[in-house]
């Protein structure tokens, strides 16, 4: 990828210092996916401030200024653990062990009832509109369409939590009964406020018992459904909204109710402000019923629950599952502290640790001028900028990154910019360090000892966390750790055995071979240690007089096809090569020699001349296996012995 | 110059540190240090003193963070350290905190002829003990230990603020060099100790240290670490 070099003359950068820049960015990211979130997106930005006419605003036209992908996957807020299905069960597990998961499950299934709700709402306006003007007919695969989307959305967002079986068996199957819900609409609007929760939750519960019975009616229902178009919409807008009135109910009983198992930390006064929500006077629900109860358990999870999280082996194994997924992102490695540790160690022995400097040094002075939002003392930032420029940009940098004429002169303008530089000063200096680190020195590192080393570290903390107490000098020696899981006892043992079998780590991608890592065998000096090679003989000479080679005649070549593993496997499991048809022949070969010597200690010398003859014969046959190999059988000196005599 | 403590720790030479930087690879641990402070109280010469031992006169501030590296020797191990040295104006505060994490030591300074920097310890120390692990070793720091005309803070009563809040503390001045290695070197003293004695699990992310023992030497087949220089007890 060639940059078109421009030379351009001071007056005109501030035009064109974003040209060829833009060209090339278009080049890479019609390469790229470009789809994938804000990597590429913020490389097509145009800078803002490259039209005249913002001059001397003190950055206000810089409120879009978009950092580069400024989030790591390893670094995670509460907001974006919710969201993230990778994330989202080590968090379900983690609170799973604080009994706390109530706070973790009723949060997701208010979510998810938040925006499912208005969906249904839709649907049933939709309805209504199409109701009034008698469309055509909906035909019965439609019906189930519509219905089923709500669920669908569900299902996404819940792949792994238990609280996907509990909403299937709620939302899939929409209730078919007209007659139960005409009349229960007809019921609350003749109630008093005081009573209506508990008629409610009543009349809900003969509901849903009645889901899966009504599931069988489903197709007669459909059926009939056909012939009466507008009855059909109607039936359907009947069904959406008592699914929603269904789904309140059972959050409510699950978590709010006072009778719930484990009830949400809220006042009274809340429950009751959601009660009268979920059963309002019109027969709607409000889906916003459960924002404010969802805000107070967010809080508490937060405050609370988080940064315990953040230190917990739950999110260790979270952290390995992305650092080996095989796609690991600079920004993933940037942006986390402790992997940030070890990638600055490795780009200081490969000696280009300067790039990274000035990316950390300029990244930071961008993020915080974006973050005052265009209220910031203009002289104050052109002096941090000056100070970058002279380290890393000017004629005489005491650390120059090696930056074109062309950057120069850009970063020289942004700087001298009347009203100080804009949080995109040094936008394009930035993108070539992050391009350069990305591409030149990133996938060294995935290979690098330094992040095996990383990864170790992390399972190591995995581990040492399932051991309360014993995360002190753990020794990992194997199966020396085994008993200490049972000696803790209690359901944890059960528990960490089976985590100990997830800490099984299969690193892939990064490294030649798909090394399945071990986690009980890994001892961190053992990774540095070579075991003793022995003498360094060719070979030795066995007591059969079997020479045992001990140099391979041909490290090189490949005998066979395929991997070093895949022929180790061949080699045990079908043993049909010439090597192991060899050894049985010395096998048999012995059994015989010890057989001859039983005997011929009891024997008499007058037979032993017969028994040699024997001997021979056998040693035939035993070589005979080998007939049509050109492989020569040394004869055993202990049989030459023999027959000698 | 070369200082030999009593327990035979001794600080590098000029010659040391030649032989040190042509043999990359023969550290056994890095230490992760950050420091923290206010704006204008040295972090950055203090840095510079340690690992370029010379007093920048006109340093400009530092932006958002930098990091420099040494090593040190302690209780016959070498010890790269991997110091990130953060800016202490308050509109970096933001940035820099996320730098914090996974310290397993801390500098925290202050200006002995500013009491101003000095008073705004306990925010600094707030935000340490918040955003480290509990185990990092957290030292105070008063620089500027060669004005003593213009000193406005006690040695005393920084002493007791350290030993109230479990810091260790020196005096020390960027610009002599007084004290500098020791304050570097008095901290990975704590933190080797606690590898030691278990407190840190060195073998844990985010703690901090990585380990790897030396790579092997001249002929050595097997790497282990090098050889206790105190008395081997057999």
């Amino acid at each position: 990828m060639n940059l078109p070099r421009i030379i351009s003359t001071r007056n005109h950068a501030l035009l064109e210092a974003a040209g060829p820049s833009h060209v090339a960015i278009n080049a890479i990211s019609a390469n790229m996916d470009s789809f994938s979130s804000s990597r590429t997106a913020a490389l097509k930005k145009q800078p803002s401030h490259m039209e005249a006419a913002h001059f001397g605003d003190l950055g206000r036209s810089c409120l879009n200024y978009q950092a580069q992908e400024t989030k790591s996957s390893l670094s995670k807020t509460l907001e974006q653990v919710l969201q993230d299905n990778v994330a989202l069960p080590y968090f379900i597990q983690f609170m799973e062990l604080r009994r706390m998961e109530h706070l973790v499950k009723f949060w997701l299934e208010a979510e998810s009832f938040h925006s499912t709700t208005w969906s249904r709402i839709r649907a049933h306006s939709l309805n209504t509109v199409k109701q009034s003007s008698l469309a055509e007919p909906v035909s019965p695969s439609k019906q189930e369409e519509m219905a089923s989307s709500p669920s669908g959305l569900l299902e996404e967002r819940l792949e792994d939590s238990s609280t996907v079986r509990l909403l299937r068996t709620k939302s899939v199957a929409p209730d078919k009964n007209n007659r139960t819900s005409n009349s229960q609409n007809h019921v609350l609007s003749g109630q008093e406020r005081d009573n209506t929760s508990v008629v409610c939750l009543r009349k809900s519960e003969t509901g849903m018992h009645s889901v899966a019975a009504d599931q069988q009616e489903s197709s007669n229902l459909t059926v009939s459904n056909r012939n009466s178009p507008s009855s059909a919409l109607k039936d359907l807008s009947g069904k959406l909204m008592k699914s929603i009135e269904r789904d309140a109910v059972s959050t409510f009983t699950k978590y709010i109710s006072p009778d719930a198992a484990k009830p949400i930390p809220i006042t009274e006064a809340m429950r009751n402000d959601i009660v009268a929500k979920i059963c309002g006077e019109d027969g709607q629900v409000d889906p916003n019923c459960f924002v404010t109860a969802q805000s107070i358990v967010f809080n508490a999870m937060e405050q609370e629950h988080f940064s315990e999280f953040l230190r917990s082996h739950h999110f260790c194994k979270y952290q390995i599952e992305v650092l080996t997924s095989g796609t690991v992102y600079l920004a993933d490695i940037l942006f986390c502290e402790s992997a940030l540790f070890y990638f600055s160690e490795y780009m200081e022995k490969e000696e280009a640790v300067n790039v990274l400097q000035f990316w950390l040094a300029a990244d930071n002075f961008q993020s915080q001028l974006a973050a005052k939002k265009g209220q910031y003392d203009g002289q104050e930032a052109q002096n941090d900028a000056m100070i970058l420029y002279d380290k890393y940009f000017s004629l005489q940098a005491t650390h120059p990154l090696g930056f074109d004429d062309s950057v120069r002169l850009e970063i020289e303008s942004n700087i001298c910019r009347e009203g100080g530089p804009l949080p995109n000063c040094f936008t394009t200096p930035l993108r070539q360090a992050w391009t350069t680190m990305e591409t030149v020195f990133l996938p060294g590192f995935l290979s690098s000892n330094l992040y095996y080393k990383y990864l170790n570290d992390l399972i190591h903390s995995v581990r040492g966390d399932e051991f309360p107490g014993g995360n002190i000098a753990l020794n990992i020696q194997g199966p020396g750790s085994s008993p200490d899981s049972d000696s803790i006892g209690g359901p944890d043992g059960s528990a960490s055995q089976s985590n100990v079998k997830k800490a099984n780590v299969k690193i892939l991608k990064n490294f030649d071979e798909a090394i399945i890592v071990d986690a009980a065998s890994l001892d961190p000096e053992s990774l540095y240690q070579r075991t003793y090679a022995g003498k360094m003989t060719f070979g030795r000479v066995s007591d059969l007089g079997q020479f045992i080679r001990e140099s391979e005649p041909e490290p090189d070549v490949k005998k066979s096809k395929g991997s070093m593993f895949s022929q180790a496997m061949k080699k045990w499991v079908q043993g049909n090569t010439d090597e192991a048809q060899e050894e049985m022949a010395w096998r048999i070969a012995k059994m015989i020699v010890n057989d001859v010597m039983q005997q011929a200690q009891c024997e008499q010398r007058s037979e032993k001349i017969t028994k040699v003859r024997g001997w021979k014969s056998c040693v035939h046959l035993s070589g005979l296996s080998q007939c049509g190999k050109s492989r020569a059988l040394a004869v055993p000196p202990v049989m030459l012995l023999l027959c000698k005599s | 110059m070369a200082k030999r403590m009593d327990t035979g720790e001794s600080a590098l030479t000029d010659e040391d540190s030649a032989t040190m930087a042509t043999a990359p690879y023969n550290y056994s641990y890095i230490f992760k240090y950050i420091i923290i402070g206010d704006m204008g109280v040295g972090k950055s010469c203090l840095l510079h003193q340690f690992t370029e031992k010379k007093f920048m006169a006109d340093c400009p501030h530092t932006i958002g963070v930098e990091f420099g590296t040494r090593i040190i020797e302690v209780s016959g191990q070498k010890i790269k350290l991997q110091i990130w040295d953060t800016a202490g104006q308050e509109r970096f505060r933001a940035v820099t905190r996320s730098y914090y994490r996974g310290a397993a030591g801390a500098l925290m300074v202050y200006d002995i002829t500013r009491r101003s920097t000095y008073n705004h310890l306990s925010s600094w120390l707030t935000d340490a003990r918040n955003l480290t692990n509990p185990n990092t070793v957290i030292i105070l720091i008063g620089n500027k230990a060669d004005l003593e005309a213009q000193r406005d803070v006690t040695y005393e009563e920084a002493k007791q603020f350290a030993e109230e809040n479990g810091l260790l503390f020196l005096e020390a001045s960027a610009k002599t060099g007084e004290n500098v290695e020791d304050a570097f070197l008095e901290a990975a003293k704590k933190i080797y100790q606690n590898i030691q004695d278990g407190s840190l699990d060195l073998n844990a992310a985010e703690s901090g240290v990585q380990h790897k023992p030396s790579a092997p030497q001249g002929g050595r087949l097997t790497s282990e670490p090098q050889p206790q220089r105190e008395g081997c007890g057999c």
